[in-house]
């Protein structure tokens, strides 16, 4: 905000700087933390589950791993021998879960609540379907309805954002009170008439000059506000604004928030209190919970095809699916509407394509999620989305190289109208990835022509080939130096 | 124009958290340029003998030094009654009139005169080629870019240490577009043949010639040897950021590498790219089932990775590498005339402080392919992207930061180009790298620092 006067600044320039200097004066200390704190610490978080713990394992797959051998060390030796025996005696047995596949929305569900951890904690998989990601929807509701403590991510975000379009109103409504001023102002130069031209200029330089509300800056004050009142807790004092503090341009916030915040800081250590133990459990034997695990079809073939960790049964819930019809009936049940049962197998169909792809970076290590909220086809997670962002937002796009493709005229055609996206398109999804720092890879899937049905799969697979491209923008002006 | 394009910059080395929000993507408020322009009008008071108000605003621009560059204003975003605003708005009109009024003057003493030549390179009038068979074309003896249609006599003046090559009789010869964004920026006064102005028994020829209008130059050099708008908008555009630029060998659209038949299909034929299955699998499969005969694995029916006993993840994720992908650093370099135009790198680019030798260029910063979107309406597919990216060199990640940080080794990719998508005048950058993912175990780095976002090269915090 101190602007550097030199001389070369003009006259009004000046003016402005005096200006917004005796604004910041008059504004409240706890208006304005910024300036004593430009980046104030959040409120206190409640610790984090150790999610090192939780997700140790990257696939929902044991492993044992043997003692190490070291030669010099007969007792060593005699450990990896013993651990060998005894997996020779009792050989740990891999749990399978199961699932079900449901015709009428091409998806595949996990109902049974072990599964629904295992496969979430132990890599990723799948989605609540009442849920953001992980299934949390059985928690919220008990905190709902007072039973636990604590915050799950949904909540935090939804209360982020409720108090984010408070403080958007807030700001409207100051800016609308500005220029009524203003107005107010300008009509009473008016009425002076041309009195005085220079009035008018001056009421311009402070009119500039006027700071407007920025929603960023209320946020860091309220978290400033926050701590303030933790900290003098014992005193107690209502956190009501001070009257000099509500000159029309100085952060405060609309009663509405406020009011919220109050009910919830009330209520909580009430019913804390209040509550038994015998209450929770009867309320915990009425909650049922109403969320089921959605794997995509990706990763329930995946799942199946190659950690041979899920089983997937049909409507019916009676037969299990093999693996030699599923790849099939996934395949068709990636169009809408669903390709009929004899119909003959394209090899460039969506789910195949998606498939290689999700099993390509799976293989490599990476923790592959839908990245349709970002509009791509897929987002890389190191680890897994509890740890870090994503990295990597990816898009496929089919590519036909083979000569088989470009053999007749309508193969030509039909080749061309697959592979061709409009720069528009990918300047949309680079810009959205560039918002939110994420970068873009383009992944082209080479697709064979066309062969007999056949039941090897991993020759299948093998026959589709990827390539990487990572895309940004280039921007001149910082790569010059 | 050049102000907020420098706060960009400065932007970087003060902030690094605020580099992604692309400020040459806002209108800008003129009121600043009014600022600036005192300041230029200031300078020329000092030196009145400066010609040029633009290098002035770009002198001061640059110099780091300088405290004047007033701050960025406060963004209205709808109309409202008040006066104030449009007080405001025909301020900023007003600034920007008064800027593009500003008289440019040329200084006679750095006046530099071209000649247009529009038969191409030849050599002076009076000066008769002893030998001509020993040469092809009709530019004998002159040894410059046969595309070259403006000379310049008398060179002057520090555009020409990147632009134009000499002849033999010390005339610098201009590619079109030098000459389009020299007489643009008025720095060349560009004449017509004497020969089509003057009558042959004129004395003093000189001064009888007919300098060239704006107008007529565009209509001259554009659509000239390849010349397009697009190329143009991209040449100029970063020419004026201060690059050097030269023409790529992959200028000319209609080239085609010779005996391209046989050639592609040896490359088809050579190149050993899958990857995953071959001896090296067939190894791995013998190893896992010596190390772990209770596997049941099958990759026909699956599961891949059997029912057995696991003794390691990175044993899973080894058994389950099965798609073929491409190896980047196995690929063999293409000629660059062997790519589909418009995916064909047509220009180098320099930075402004790399060393440049005229007469030996040196390998380009940046190679630049020039698109323009209403001619080739789709994205590249995998065969001209692919082609594109390896008609230019390898260049994996190195250095000590990359080795230890797989995001940015994953960003750098090994080889690259830059694309420059033109839609209707507005150029839109795009770096396209070769990232080889596959070449990445993420399960056996899994310890490893994956680069710190926070201190990445343009990252900053997660929103």
């Amino acid at each position: 905000m101190p602007i550097p006067r030199t001389s070369l600044i003009s006259n009004s320039y000046l003016n402005m700087a005096d200006a917004n200097v005796t604004i910041v004066a008059q504004a409240s200390p706890e208006a304005d933390p910024t300036r004593v704190n430009p980046r104030p610490a959040r409120a206190p978080r409640p610790p984090r589950p150790n999610y090192r713990l939780i997700h140790r394992f990257p696939l929902p797959v044991n492993a044992h791993p043997v003692p190490p051998v070291i030669p010099h060390n007969p007792l060593s030796i005699l450990s990896a021998a013993l651990s060998y025996l005894s997996f020779l005696i009792s050989r740990p047995s891999q749990e399978i879960h199961s699932a079900y596949f449901d015709p009428a929305t091409s998806s595949i569900h996990v109902t049974d609540e072990k599964a629904i951890r295992a496969l979430w904690e132990m890599g990723f998989f799948g989605k609540g379907s009442l849920s953001r990601s992980e299934p949390s929807w059985l928690e919220r509701e008990k905190k709902r309805r007072g039973l636990l403590g604590g915050n799950t991510s949904e909540e935090a975000t939804r209360r982020r954002r409720e108090e984010r379009r408070a403080l958007k109103l807030e700001r409207a409504r100051s800016e609308k009170l500005l220029i009524d001023e203003r107005l107010k102002l300008e009509a009473a130069a008016r009425e002076s008439g041309p009195v005085a031209p220079s009035v008018s200029e001056s009421t311009d330089d402070t009119a500039i000059t006027i700071e407007k509300f920025s929603v960023k800056k209320a946020m860091e004050a309220k978290y400033q506000e926050s701590r303030l009142r933790r900290s003098q807790n014992g005193a107690s004092v209502p956190p009501a604004d001070s009257p000099e503090s509500a000159q029309g341009k100085s952060v405060r916030f609309s009663s509405v928030v406020e009011q919220k915040e109050a009910t919830s800081t009330s209520t909580a250590p009430l019913q804390g209190s209040s509550v038994t133990d015998a209450d929770e459990l009867d309320i915990e034997d009425i909650l049922e919970n109403q969320e089921h695990l959605q794997i995509s079809n990706e990763e329930a073939f995946f799942l199946v095809y190659g950690l041979g960790v899920l089983r997937v049964f049909d409507r019916d819930q009676t037969t299990v699916i093999p693996t030699s019809t599923l790849l099939p009936l996934l395949r068709r049940n990636s169009y809408f509407p669903p390709h009929a049962e004899a119909s003959e197998l394209n090899p460039d169909d969506p789910f195949i394509l998606s498939y290689v792809v999700y099993h390509h970076f799976r293989s490599l290590g990476w923790v592959v999620r839908s990245g349709v909220k970002f509009g791509t086809d897929y987002l890389l997670y190191n680890r897994g989305p509890v740890f870090s962002h994503a990295e990597f937002a990816l898009i496929i796009i089919p590519s036909y190289n083979h000569a088989y493709w470009s053999e007749t005229e309508e193969r030509r055609k039909y080749v061309t109208s697959k592979q061709s996206r409009s720069w528009w398109w990918l300047h949309c999804v680079n810009r959205v990835q560039a918002q939110v720092k994420k970068s873009l890879v383009i992944c082209y899937v080479e697709v064979p022509p066309p062969t007999g049905p056949s039941d090897d799969i991993a020759g299948l697979l093998s026959q589709y080939q990827i390539r990487e491209f990572l895309l940004r923008r280039w921007i001149p002006n910082r790569t010059r130096d | 124009m050049e102000d907020k394009d420098e706060d960009a910059v400065r932007g970087t080395s003060v902030e690094p958290t605020q580099v992604e929000t692309d400020l040459s993507d806002e209108t800008q408020d003129f009121r600043l340029l009014s600022h600036l322009n005192l300041y230029a009008r200031n300078a020329d008071q000092g030196h009145p003998l400066q010609a040029n108000a633009n290098t002035h605003i770009r002198s001061s621009l640059t110099d780091t030094s300088s405290p004047g560059l007033p701050k960025r204003g406060e963004k209205d975003f709808e109309p409202n009654p008040t006066e104030h605003q449009a007080d405001v708005l025909s301020k900023s009109r007003q600034a920007m009139h008064d800027a593009l009024a500003h008289p440019r003057l040329h200084n006679l003493n750095s006046r530099v005169i071209a000649y247009y030549a529009p038969d191409g390179p030849a050599p002076p009038p009076g000066i008769d080629i002893e030998d001509p068979a020993r040469f092809g074309y009709k530019g004998v003896g002159v040894n410059v870019h046969p595309d070259s249609c403006v000379y310049v006599p008398n060179p002057k003046g520090q555009y020409f240490k990147t632009t134009g090559q000499s002849d033999r009789w010390n005339r610098v010869w201009l590619l079109p577009e030098e000459a389009l964004f020299l007489i643009e920026r008025g720095s060349l006064d560009i004449r017509w043949p004497i020969e089509m102005t003057a009558a042959p028994d004129d004395e003093s020829p000189e001064e009888l010639s007919i300098p060239m209008s704006l107008q007529a130059a565009y209509a001259c050099f554009m659509g000239r040897a390849g010349l397009t708008l697009e190329r143009y908008t991209v040449y100029t555009g970063l020419k004026r950021t201060g690059y050097a630029l030269a023409r790529a060998p992959g200028w000319d659209d209609s080239a085609q590498v010779e005996g391209l038949k046989d050639q592609s299909q040896e490359c088809a034929s050579q190149r050993p790219l899958k990857r995953g299955a071959g001896l090296a699998g067939i190894l791995e499969q013998i190893f896992s089932w010596a190390q772990d005969p209770l596997s049941t694995r099958s990759t026909a029916a699956g599961p891949v990775v059997g029912c057995g006993m696991h003794r390691s993840y990175n044993n899973i994720y080894r058994q389950l590498a099965m798609i073929p992908w491409y190896d980047p650093s196995l690929a063999i370099e293409r000629d660059p005339l062997d790519t589909c135009p418009p995916f064909r790198v047509v220009f180098h680019a320099y930075r402004p402080s790399t060393p440049i030798k005229k007469s030996a260029w040196p390998a380009p910063d940046f190679r630049i392919a020039v698109v323009n979107t209403r001619e080739t309406a789709s994205i590249p597919t995998l065969a001209q992207l692919g082609a594109l990216l390896e008609s230019t060199p390898l260049d994996p990640p190195s250095g000590e930061k990359m080795k230890r940080l797989v995001y940015m080794r994953l960003r750098h990719g090994y080889r690259n180009v830059v694309m420059a998508v033109v839609d209707q005048g507005i150029v839109s950058y795009l770096r396209i790298s070769d990232a080889a993912f596959g070449k990445e175990k993420l399960h056996e780095t899994q310890s490893a620092s994956m680069g710190n976002k926070r201190n990445g090269n343009f990252r900053g915090k997660k929103r």
